[in-house]
């Protein structure tokens, strides 16, 4: 059983955004309604002339003490044993208690006219077949078969890091452990398994 | 930091808050109301009957803004949810409630016939644990109230929200108009004993209204001290005229005046009634301005 976290190098993120396109492409995501699982934020700091630009990459946290695991009455929202936070699309009732308590805008609605398109776009790849509260999964699918999601897996400058949080031989293991990796809002108490390097 | 409007519950998640808040309410005054003062069965039992169509139009408001209702078998899967709660406190008062009104509704000649269709065992037993559906009903009516509250304050990213003392306007907001509601109803009663039910009613809704401005005066103090999202909900509050003229103005101070003036002086008559019709017209409309209001005001605190 792994714990698996990311590390986000925000020194490294240039906002090319091949992530939130790698992201949709391998979960079919409602791109033509501008929703994706994965986005960069960016960030201006301060007022002319002391300007300073940020990219932060965000995605679900998938907190080990989870807001949206505990508002979900329908048992959709549920952990995985390697930590992975998920949703089942067939228990889901979309009541949207999971996105109200959910403090990093990971969620969003799947609704029944995406789910028509997606259903013209990718035929009988199909992936989202019923109306659902969408969310990341860490790309279960290609971990599960010793792959890193796909995110990871296409940034050009390696800003995303990924890996079992548990393993000690771990990048993501000694950077979250060492300091320079912190996870955002941690007086939440939610334990979340992202932790961002600052730029 | 950054703030961002929520944007997922809407008005629609707003009427389910006010009429659930609205038919707990009702009944749990209604309820006591018969059980301890000898008043009007007919209007007793017109309030339960509309406290329980309010719980169903709430809840299919609820139903409809989900993306897949029909799933909602499923809610009763996670204790740890509050809307699993929510279901629990709503059937059983849909059960405590229905039993409670069904021996009341004889008071009306023309629903006698109805009832009497129902087997007698069934009819005997409802009329023997009457005391107990009662009290059975104003429970479940309570914890429907005061969830409603609940549901909304566990947002921890919301920080509005996430205060104990949401959960405390809301149940005393819900109170309040239920409270209005049956003085609503009361001012049709023919019954001469229904002009003290009236005064109590009023004297009740007085002072839930003063508790509603206390917890208000309290919750807005908490906000603008804060340096979150909190802050920033309470000015959204404060800039809204229909949340500050409407709300503040015609949902509370307006009916508070009103209910103040009739308590002290009033004599009860036709045309105080008409007076107490206006005060729990308000107190409705305002009970519903408080919820959609909150709503529009929870502001997420976004990290970035």
């Amino acid at each position: 059983m792994a714990r698996y976290g990311m590390v986000m190098d925000m020194r490294l993120c240039v906002g090319c955004q091949a992530c939130m396109a790698a992201c949709s492409m391998e979960n079919q995501t409602p791109y033509w309604n501008g929703k994706f699982r994965t986005h960069v934020e960016d960030i201006e700091h301060g007022t002319y002339p002391s300007v300073r630009r940020e990219l932060l990459p965000r995605l679900c946290m998938h907190c080990d003490n989870t807001p949206c695991l505990s508002a979900c009455p329908s048992g959709a929202t549920y952990r995985t044993e390697d930590g992975i936070i998920r949703v089942d699309y067939d228990r889901c009732m979309g009541c949207y208690a999971c996105s109200i308590a959910c403090p990093y805008d990971a969620r969003y609605p799947y609704d029944r006219k995406d789910v028509k398109t997606a259903e013209k776009l990718y035929g009988d790849d199909l992936s989202h077949q019923v109306p659902h509260v969408d969310k990341c999964s860490f790309c279960e699918h290609r971990v599960l078969e010793g792959l890193i999601p796909g995110c990871a897996g296409t940034c050009p400058t390696n800003a995303r890091i990924f890996g079992d949080l548990d393993d000690p031989e771990s990048e993501v293991h000694k950077l979250s452990r060492s300091g320079k990796a912190k996870p955002l809002r941690p007086e939440l108490g939610t334990s979340p398994k992202v932790f961002y390097i600052p730029s | 930091m950054s703030f961002v409007h929520q944007d997922v519950w809407h008005w629609q998640i707003a009427t389910y808050l006010f009429l659930g808040g609205l038919g707990g309410a009702t009944v749990a005054i209604g309820a006591m109301l018969h059980m301890f003062e000898s008043c009007d069965r007919k209007i007793i039992s017109a309030a339960v009957v509309s406290a329980i169509g309010f719980m169903v139009i709430g809840t299919v408001f609820l139903l409809a803004d989900m993306l897949q209702p029909l799933k909602a078998i499923y809610a009763l899967t996670n204790p740890r949810s509050w809307i699993f709660w929510g279901v629990v406190f709503i059937n059983l008062y849909f059960l405590a409630a229905i039993a409670y009104v069904i021996p009341l509704l004889k008071s009306w000649a023309r629903l006698e016939p109805l009832i009497n269709k129902i087997p007698e065992p069934i009819l005997a037993l409802l009329e023997r644990f009457n005391r107990m559906a009662a009290l059975g009903g104003a429970t479940a009516g309570f914890l429907v109230a005061i969830y409603t509250g609940l549901l909304i304050s566990s947002a921890p990213a919301i920080a509005f929200w996430n205060t104990p003392a949401l959960p405390l306007l809301f149940v005393i907001s819900a109170f309040s108009t239920g409270a209005a509601f049956l003085l609503l109803l009361f001012t049709f009663s023919k019954e001469e004993g229904s002009s003290i039910i009236v005064q109590k009613l009023e004297q009740l809704d007085a002072a839930l209204i003063v508790t509603e401005l206390i917890i208000l005066g309290a919750y807005f103090n908490f906000a603008f001290f804060l340096p979150t999202g909190a802050r920033e909900s309470a000015a959204i509050l404060f800039e809204t005229p229909m949340f500050v003229i409407g709300f503040l103005g015609f949902g509370l101070v307006v009916p508070l005046l009103i209910e103040t003036y009739s308590i002290f002086f009033a004599r009860h008559t036709r045309g105080s009634a008409a007076l107490m019709f206006a005060a729990g017209c308000f107190v409705l409309a305002g009970g519903f301005l408080l919820r959609y209001y909150v709503l529009h005001a929870g502001v997420f605190q976004y990290p970035w």
